[in-house]
């Protein structure tokens, strides 16, 4: 048996303390087994300014056995599965412990955004590159961030619409939207002195 | 065919085992799981990772290297699930031996002490009667016996449980008397050979 209760306790300290540690827990739907976490990427990071959703399932046993959580948005991280989301993280697994929480564990999954740890990878081909180009990594996971993670991504029609109610063309504006990772007004000052 | 809520949790329980050691790179394609009587082969489509039937006593996971031609069928009578998930948590730290368990001794909480059981995030009334662990960590009895039966450590600090050894060592035995694995290799479908051990297995064994 999941313990509601817990949960309850969890969800209000996680929304008692959304300011300072800017991460949201919301339920899916009536059920408290299926939340949705949402936790920004860290500053500093290839991961700053996006906003990462993540899907949280109790399993029957919690908090005797940890939480199950993905990544919904797509990220590229050495420890988070570039196709389906799962986290490599031992404390969701057999490092669990019920004294950690909600909160602790997304505040977990948060730092592993900061400190990859390429050598115990979850998606072989990002750890690869993590190791041999950095660079490379770097600029990839700052792209999918872009394009992923940014509330920005997502009213993309909205932002051509008005550019292109401004005067300039549909196909300059795309490129132009993209080039700039999605800022409306970079965007805007590019097409201009353009 | 494994249901979609099943087939994840599977195949990131086989991604874990499989990266743990150098197996990956004799194994990376996973191509069924099946009960001993229905044999599951798919060699058209290497993609689909995993298929389940859950209902079976007996289960075999087949395991197909498309490049070396090579097979390795993992066979048990146990819930394969459980066996993969036994693997994969190996690193957890065993069950607090029944001893321990009962000889922790009962708390008071005084009136003005603040805190609560982080197990259930009940804050502690005064006067109530708890369990402290040897690490001075204080948990409501019920709460921390679930978790000791299951990891014999302590929740905050970690501090570690003795643990039956005696009962350890009976389970494990019985364990491996319940597992097998057979290993069948092919190479060059031209000149197939039809090597079929039968190894008593141990984890070290399985995970290389």
């Amino acid at each position: 048996m999941i313990d509601f209760a817990r949960v309850q306790k969890e969800l209000q300290e996680c929304s008692r303390e959304k300011d300072s540690s800017g991460i949201r827990v919301s339920p899916k739907s009536d059920n408290l087994a299926r939340l949705t976490g949402i936790i920004p990427g860290p500053l500093g990071t290839p991961y700053e300014g996006g906003s990462f959703e993540i899907d949280i399932t109790f399993a029957d046993g919690y908090p005797f056995e940890p939480p199950k959580m993905k990544f919904v948005t797509k990220v590229w991280h050495p420890n988070i599965s570039s196709q389906s989301g799962a986290i490599c993280l031992d404390i969701l697994k057999d490092q669990w412990s019920p004294a950690l929480t909600l909160k602790t564990a997304l505040l977990s999954v948060q730092a592993l955004l900061s400190a990859p740890e390429p050598d115990d990878p979850q998606d072989a081909v990002v750890a690869q590159q993590y190791l041999r180009e950095y660079q490379t990594f770097v600029g990839t996971a700052r792209y999918w961030t872009e394009s992923f993670a940014k509330a920005s991504s997502l009213g993309v029609e909205e932002k051509v619409q008005r550019l292109v109610e401004m005067g300039f063309p549909d196909g300059l504006v795309r490129s132009t939207l993209e080039a700039v990772g999605g800022d409306e007004n970079l965007a805007l000052e590019k097409l201009l002195s353009s | 065919m494994a249901s979609e809520t099943e087939a994840p949790e599977i195949s990131s329980l086989f991604e874990r085992l499989l990266r743990h050691r150098d197996l990956y790179f004799f194994l990376p394609f996973i191509l069924g799981v099946s009960n001993n009587s229905v044999s599951r082969e798919n060699s058209e489509n290497p993609d689909q990772e995993t298929s389940q039937e859950t209902t079976s006593q007996r289960e075999r996971i087949i395991l197909v290297n498309p490049f070396t031609q090579g097979m390795v069928v993992v066979e048990g009578d146990s819930n394969l699930e459980a066996l993969l998930r036994g693997w994969a948590n190996k690193d957890g730290q065993p069950p607090a031996s029944k001893a321990s368990i009962e000889a922790m001794p009962s708390v008071k909480i005084g009136e003005s002490e603040d805190g609560e059981c982080v197990v259930c995030l009940e804050e502690w009334k005064p006067g109530e009667v708890v369990k402290e662990m040897p690490c001075k960590h204080k948990f409501h009895d019920e709460c921390i016996q679930k978790w000791l039966v299951i990891h014999g450590s302590c929740p905050v600090c970690r501090y570690k449980m003795p643990v039956d050894e005696e009962d350890m060592g009976k389970k494990r035995d019985e364990e491996r008397s319940r597992r097998e694995i057979w290993v069948s290799l092919s190479f060059d479908s031209s000149r197939r050979t039809g090597d079929s051990n039968q190894v008593p297995s141990t984890d070290n064994e399985i995970e290389g």
